[in-house]
């Protein structure tokens, strides 16, 4: 169930469109965000009911939506590295190894304690300072080792 | 008119034709799988890609049209080697498993990679795999992607067609997958058309499911023996079991749809119930007994000169059948005592007729989907014709109409229109009289109607459940209209008091120099043929005049339970399962003297019967169905009658013959000769339809519409309306029927699809209603009525009128027809959570 | 050249409306709604800009092309996907001057008669979406948005519509689709965004960086515009470079301008001194790679057309002698195969089956025939799919096959690299 917040958003949602429809993404992207980073069935169907949209239309925008994690729990920490061209040049797959060493997991994986989930992603816009990684909703960059080292520390 | 070369061969074609399709006048093949000409071009599968002169890059011919002076290539060597390309790509990520694929054989990727390459699979890396094992969609639908050419018909067709809009494409890129919501079980109207339209082996039958090789099946023509939409379709059978029935791109105006009666329910006619025997009554049981036995009975115990006897034949019989009884009745028994009804009222019938102008000759549904406006009212059509949904749904789409849509139901159709009334049950007269009122009542051709007051409307609002402004916003529309096409179903057969106001409606309109079609909505496949055929106490074939009125069902149940009725001889029927109160007409039944009842099955009625002839189904035998536009089309024969079981034209022949033998005419040829001047409304119909695809056989076959009748014996009664059962604080709902969407008479129950799909009686409120009660869809709840109480599942609807509870008719266990009191209005019931 | 695009970026609080304003910003606005609409896209056609997110079309001819009638609604599009590989332009406008690409909407909104626009910004870029939302909530507070604009009877309301991850958002059809709710699938033109666009209106789409030009062709007028760089492609071009380069960054400058003028002069140079360049991508990574011999090409529509190649979203990727081009040509293929929407036959199903290819040789399992192949592949793609993603990824392989055949050679004929 939608928590009170979380209704308020997506009526302000529902104001930006002509249509109800419209504000799928929004309530997608809402209901992600509130449950820890990934949509599962329940919510499709309250989403599908409050716009008036069939389940399987939610269904549909959701997972043709890379960002969106249908029935794909990640970790408290969800890092995206870029592996993209120019983060490829500047040393990207070192990064990713690295982070797979740390963490102990391969790329796709969530650590066992549900903290972090290592992902990679194509190209995200921020190729001077490559190589780089988005944290939720931050982006690193310009990575190294011991960067990358000290971020993890950090984040709790 | 435009003039384009295509492949060097001039073509004037008209203004926006597709290249495609220019192309294939001209007569060049250009091959396809996401076209299709009902649903909205996408142009994506790249296979119809063509050249054109001073085009850089190749142009897809299915969505491109014509310009006048192209010069087309359809053939070069560029778009040979790029149809050549996109079929290899096709079958990089293809299962490639065809020997156990059920399409094998009629896969249109095996086709077309057989005629335009590539001959050598050059494709050598892992391939993507959607799923290991198929999965089951419902209890009909079964589904592999991994054969997926992702067409997006079946998603475009659900969606364009159907209007249930469950399928939709999940993920993306080569992962993209065309399911339902999560690959869940589909709660839908299972009619299978995105079965129907995938080219290859994705969405396959589940009953068919490894049965049988395509080249192993024999077929016929036909058409489905369910609702009057009158779908033609193809049947299949293999060692004399009927597996499959399907629909063809541009056959028929279903064209490649079916609903889900009409595409799963023919499993009744292998139903190891059948009757194979005749049945006589012997010391008080049906036992099997010879046609000699049976025929000697009948011989006995009808007379032929003063004895009272009637005769009920079902509208699922055939033109060439129902003209023989009724003239077995007329001319041998010399009784005028004849109905193709158990539900209607005789009178009500030939007010109908009249009133809907279906003496006036056959009304294309094309037609009416051309006009400016379209009233649907006293239909639930989604649900009693789902192929008529359907094309309304897709035409209105692609035109600028209104569609208006009154009715007390929330349905399917709602969503196409563009303006929804709700009114109270039963109130479709009170409805037609208000907007009557407003289109100005001084030009009423009645004048008998025509003393009104303001109070007046006022009063028909309150009756109707409707505001002054939709009336009025309806009433606007159709006076602005200069054509209106009116689709009436049989809520006004089943609340008869509301039909002069149609006939009114009509006559209104046309008299302010509209052109006015009105289509009736009919619910048995033959029930315009029935009446056509002169199967009415009150008019004979081409509605003519008759010299006797007789007995409607109604008359002769009457007659019956008075034990006046010496013999009654029921062809189809199953008029105690039917007739709007089941105790009467069972008690009214028992008290004939002498019954027969001809069948397939072993009914209710048949168990009352004193001899019991077994009879064909819709697949046994070669005849017309005229459907409810009165578009006459000819099933034909798939199987032998199962063990001694006969065609019923044979058996009824036989009847006559043997109390006189010159009765006939002997053979069906004959009696479609002597229909054609007895029924001068078929005098020059066209039967010449083949379910092949040809380019002549377009959708609108018009040559198969009967003409108007030169004259005809109908008229439009008041009929007033019967008073309800009351008792409205003790049972707030009123009670209304109809049919289900998988279940109309007694085929469907019948099918083991069908009732896979729904086994027992549903009754259904709106949300609203079941939220007041605290009852949610699915509870399990006793409906009491005055008259019996029965035990159903709960169904909800959004959007439906308060106050009315649907239950189908048709459920053996909880028959609707018990709660009826024969000559009372609908009754009221109280519903309570088991 | 002076700097239009980029003046603010690295102004302390740049974002904030009184800080644009105290720089002269919303100026252009207030003289725009002074003028008569028609006069507004005639001095956009004048100046000559072509629009910045790829195709290069001329922007004023674009909006002549949305119906006059006053009782249709109309709608404008941002498009702020930017997902080409390699760009990072519109992020750099929306994350440190938001008010110059929101000013530039509302002047082009006037001038198309929009009352609604659209900022469609991708989903990762969650801080240039808040700093939109809250410039735009500076504007309405100031009256430079919502009803009656400045006094001049002209209304206009904007919203910020996030993406969730596809690149293919970006093609201007299916961010359409996007904003209504389905999946971002392109649609068939015609009819054109401009007939029927967003729900079936009259739609203009461009790009931010477009967009951001906006106001000074105003302020300075179209023919100060046209003067900059070549005259069929005027204006000041944002070049995003990125790679082996000593400063890597955003540059602002005159259209034209050539790739060893950006890598040498304005970006220092290569990043290791003791390695040679090997390859430039000048537009994004659809655009075909030029080799040292082109680096004297200017970077603009026509002379890069004419090479071969194409300025696309301006993206400069710098390639060193280390790097290896089946790898290249490997991720690059990855990504269109990754972002391939589905749709149509070739993309779908013939970009993953070049990534699979291109994966076996940068692993050391290539086959012979294997180049040839790609090379038919291509051929089977190219000018055959539904939008230009497919026709981006061949041009990409392409480019790289043609340039550096021995190489992709060497892989299937050693199974391993030449470069490193
Ligand atoms: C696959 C594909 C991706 C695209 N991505 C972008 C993009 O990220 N940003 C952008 O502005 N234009 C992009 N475009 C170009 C747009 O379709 C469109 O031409 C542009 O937004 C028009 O704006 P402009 O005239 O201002 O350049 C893309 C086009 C294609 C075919
Ligand atoms: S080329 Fe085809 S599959 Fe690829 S993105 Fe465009 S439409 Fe989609
Ligand atoms: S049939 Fe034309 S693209 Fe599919």
């Amino acid at each position: 169930m939608l928590t009170e917040n979380e209704k308020k958003e997506l009526q302000a949602a529902l104001k930006k469109y002509p249509n109800r429809r419209s504000a799928v993404m929004d309530a997608l992207r809402i209901v992600q965000n509130g449950r820890g980073g990934h949509i599962v069935k329940e919510d499709m169907l309250e989403i599908a009911s409050i716009l008036e949209m069939q389940p399987a239309e939610v269904n549909a925008a959701a997972t043709f939506y890379t960002m969106y994690n249908v029935n794909k729990p990640v970790g408290k920490h969800h890092i995206q590295v870029c592996r993209n061209i120019s983060c490829s040049l500047m040393g990207a797959e070192h990064i990713i190894k690295h982070l797979e060493r740390t963490l102990d997991i391969k790329t796709g994986q969530t650590t066992p304690d549900k903290k972090f989930t290592l992902s990679t992603v194509e190209c995200l816009g921020s190729c001077a300072t490559a190589p780089m990684m988005q944290i939720n909703d931050d982006y690193y960059e310009n990575l190294t080792d011991q960067k990358v080292d000290e971020i993890l520390k950090n984040l709790k | 008119m435009v003039t384009v070369k295509i492949n060097g061969k001039e073509i004037t074609v008209e203004d926006g034709t597709l290249i495609l399709n220019a192309a294939r006048d001209a007569g060049f093949e250009v091959p396809t799988f996401c076209y299709q000409a009902d649903l909205i071009g996408i142009g994506s599968c790249r296979m119809c890609l063509v050249e054109i002169e001073g085009q850089k890059k190749l142009q897809p011919s299915c969505v491109t049209p014509v310009l006048h002076g192209m010069s087309i290539n359809t053939e070069s060597p560029t778009v040979v080697s790029a149809r050549a390309g996109v079929l290899e790509f096709l079958l990089a990520n293809h299962a490639l498993d065809c020997p156990v694929c059920d399409k094998g054989g009629e896969c249109e990727l095996q086709d077309m990679v057989y005629r335009y390459g590539p001959h050598k699979g050059r494709h050598a890396e892992p391939k993507f795999k959607f799923h290991e094992k198929d999965y089951v969609l419902s209890p009909v639908i079964i589904k592999n992607s991994n054969r997926c050419v992702q067409c997006v018909k079946c998603v475009r067709v659900c969606r364009e067609v159907v209007g249930a809009n469950v399928l939709t494409s999940l993920n993306r890129g080569d992962h993209q997958e065309e399911t339902s919501f999560l690959r869940s079980f589909l709660d839908c109207d299972q009619d299978g058309n995105c079965i129907e339209v995938c080219p290859v082996g994705c969405f396959m039958r589940l009953p068919y499911r490894y049965k049988t090789r395509p080249w192993d099946l024999k077929g016929a023509d036909t058409v489905c023996p369910y609702c009057a939409t009158g779908c033609r379709m193809v049947i299949e059978h293999r060692d004399g079991v009927v597996i499959r029935a399907r629909a063809q791109l541009g056959v028929g105006l279903n064209s490649e749809t079916l609903c889900a009666r009409g595409r799963f329910g023919f499993d009744f006619i292998n139903n190891p119930n059948r009757l194979t025997t005749p049945l006589v009554r012997k010391r008080g049981a049906l036992e099997p007994a010879s046609w000699e036995e049976a025929m000697g009975l009948i011989k006995k115990n009808f007379s032929v000169g003063g004895g009272k006897v009637g005769g009920i034949a079902s509208p699922r019989l055939v033109n060439e059948e129902l003209y023989l009884f009724q003239k077995l009745f007329r001319t041998v028994f010399n009784s005028p005592n004849i109905d193709s009804s158990s539900r209607w009222d005789p009178l009500a019938v030939e007010s109908f007729v009249s009133a809907a102008s279906m003496h006036e000759g056959g009304v294309s549904i094309f037609d009416c989907m051309a006009s400016d406006t379209l009233l649907i009212i006293g239909s639930h059509l989604s649900d009693e014709n789902p192929v008529t949904d359907y094309i309304v749904r897709r035409i209105s789409a692609n035109r600028r109409m209104n569609v208006i849509i009154a009715s007390p139901r929330a349905m399917k159709l709602d969503s196409s229109a563009t303006q929804l009334l709700r009114h109270l049950p039963g109130a479709e007269d009170s409805v037609l009289e208000a907007i009557i009122l407003n289109l100005n009542y001084d030009k009423l051709p009645d004048e008998t109607l025509k003393p009104v007051k303001d109070a007046r409307l006022e009063a028909l609002l309150s009756t109707a459940g409707a505001l002054d402004k939709e009336i009025k916003a309806i009433a606007r529309k159709l006076g602005a209209s200069s054509t209106v096409a009116v689709i009436a179903g049989t809520d006004f057969l089943r609340a008869p008091q509301s039909i002069p106001a149609l006939g009114l409606l009509k006559d209104l309109l046309r008299s302010r120099g509209k052109k006015v079609t009105v289509l009736p909505a009919l619910d048995r496949c033959n029930q315009r043929g029935a009446w056509e055929m002169g199967v009415h106490p009150g008019f004979g074939p081409g509605y003519s005049r008759v010299d006797k009125k007789g007995l409607g069902c109604d008359g002769i149940l009457a007659a019956a339970e008075q034990g006046e009725l010496d013999a009654l001889y029921i062809a189809g029927s199953d008029v105690a399962s039917m007739y709007p109160d089941g105790e009467f007409a069972a008690k009214a039944l028992s008290a004939v003297k002498f019954l027969v009842v001809q069948d397939i099955f072993l009914t209710e009625t048949a168990k009352l019967a004193h001899v019991v002839l077994p009879g064909a189904s819709f697949a046994e035998k070669e005849g017309i169905f005229t459907n409810q536009e009165g578009r006459a089309q000819i099933i034909r024969k798939l199987l032998p009658p199962p063990g001694k079981a006969k065609r019923d034209f044979d058996i009824i022949r036989a009847v006559g013959e043997s109390f006189d033998p010159s009765f006939g005419p002997k053979n069906p040829v004959l009696v479609l000769d002597e229909i054609r001047k007895e029924a001068p409304m078929y005098g020059d119909v066209s039967l010449v339809f083949n379910n092949k695809k040809n380019i002549e056989d377009k959708l609108d076959n018009r040559a198969a519409l009967v003409k108007g009748a030169q004259s005809a014996a109908l008229k439009v009664s008041r009929i007033e309306p019967r008073a309800d059962l009351g008792g409205a604080e003790q049972f707030p709902f009123r009670l209304v029927t109809g049919n289900h969407l998988f279940h109309s008479g007694m085929l469907s129950r019948m099918s083991s699809s069908m009732t896979g799909l729904l086994n027992a009686a549903v009754i259904e409120i709106s949300e609203g209603d079941a939220d007041a009660l605290g009852l949610r869809n699915g509870d399990k709840v006793s409906v009491r009525g005055a008259a019996c109480e029965a035990q159903m599942t709960l169904r909800t609807r959004k959007g439906s009128g308060k106050g009315m509870a649907f239950v189908a008719e048709n459920f053996e266990d909880a028959p609707v027809a018990r709660f009826f009191r024969r000559g009372k209005g609908a009754p009221r019931v109280a519903i309570t959570k088991i | 050249m002076e700097s239009v695009l980029l003046k603010n970026i690295g102004k302390p609080d740049a974002h904030r409306i009184e800080n644009y304003v105290r720089n002269g910003g919303y100026r252009a606005l207030a003289a725009a709604l002074k003028l008569a609409p028609e006069h507004i896209i005639q001095m956009v056609k004048d100046s000559g800009l072509r629009g910045r997110g790829g195709a290069g079309f001329s922007t004023g001819l674009k909006w002549s092309f949305i119906p006059k009638d006053p009782t249709v609604a109309k709608y404008l599009c941002c498009n702020a996907d930017e997902g080409e590989p390699g760009t990072f332009k519109d992020r750099g406008i929306m994350d440190n001057d938001p008010h110059l690409l929101i000013e530039g909407m509302i002047i082009s909104s006037y001038a198309i008669g929009a009352s609604n626009a659209y900022i469609y910004i991708r989903g990762e870029f969650v801080f240039g979406a808040r700093r939109l939302e809250a410039a735009i909530k500076e504007a309405y507070e100031r009256g430079y948005l919502g009803g009656d604009i400045l006094g001049s009877g002209f209304n206009l309301d904007m919203y910020v519509h996030r993406g969730f991850g596809a690149y293919i958002c970006g093609e201007e059809t299916a961010l359409l689709e996007s904003i209504e709710g389905y999946r971002a699938q392109p649609r068939k033109k015609p009819p054109f965004p401009a007939l029927s666009g967003l729900y079936g209106k009259p739609t203009v789409i461009n790009n931010v960086e477009t967009l951001s030009c906006i106001p000074a062709i105003i302020e300075k007028g179209p023919e100060w515009f046209a003067g900059i760089g070549p005259a069929k492609s005027p204006g000041p071009k944002i070049y995003c470079v990125s790679g082996h380069v000593k400063k890597p960054g955003l540059y602002e400058l005159a259209m034209g301008a050539t790739a060893r003028d950006i890598i040498f002069n304005h970006c220092g140079g290569m990043l290791r001194d003791d390695r040679a360049l090997k390859a430039v991508i000048p537009g994004g990574v659809s655009a075909p790679l030029l080799t040292p011999k082109d680096l004297d090409t200017p970077l603009d529509f026509d002379s890069l057309a004419a090479k071969g190649s194409m300025l696309g979203s301006g993206a400069v990727i710098v390639m060193d002698s280390s790097t290896c081009m089946v790898k290249t040509a490997y991720i690059i293929n990855r990504f269109f195969s990754h972002e391939s929407c589905g749709k149509c036959t070739p993309c779908r199903d013939g970009t993953p089956w070049l990534t699979k290819i291109l994966r076996r040789l940068e692993h050391g399992e290539g086959r012979a025939g294997d180049v040839e192949m790609l090379e038919s592949l291509c051929d089977n793609i190219f000018g055959r799919t539904f939008c230009p993603l497919g026709d981006g990824a061949v041009m990409a392989l392409r480019g790289a096959l043609k340039n550096f055949r021995e190489e992709f050679q060497y892989h299937v004929d050693h199974k391993r690299c030449m470069a490193c």
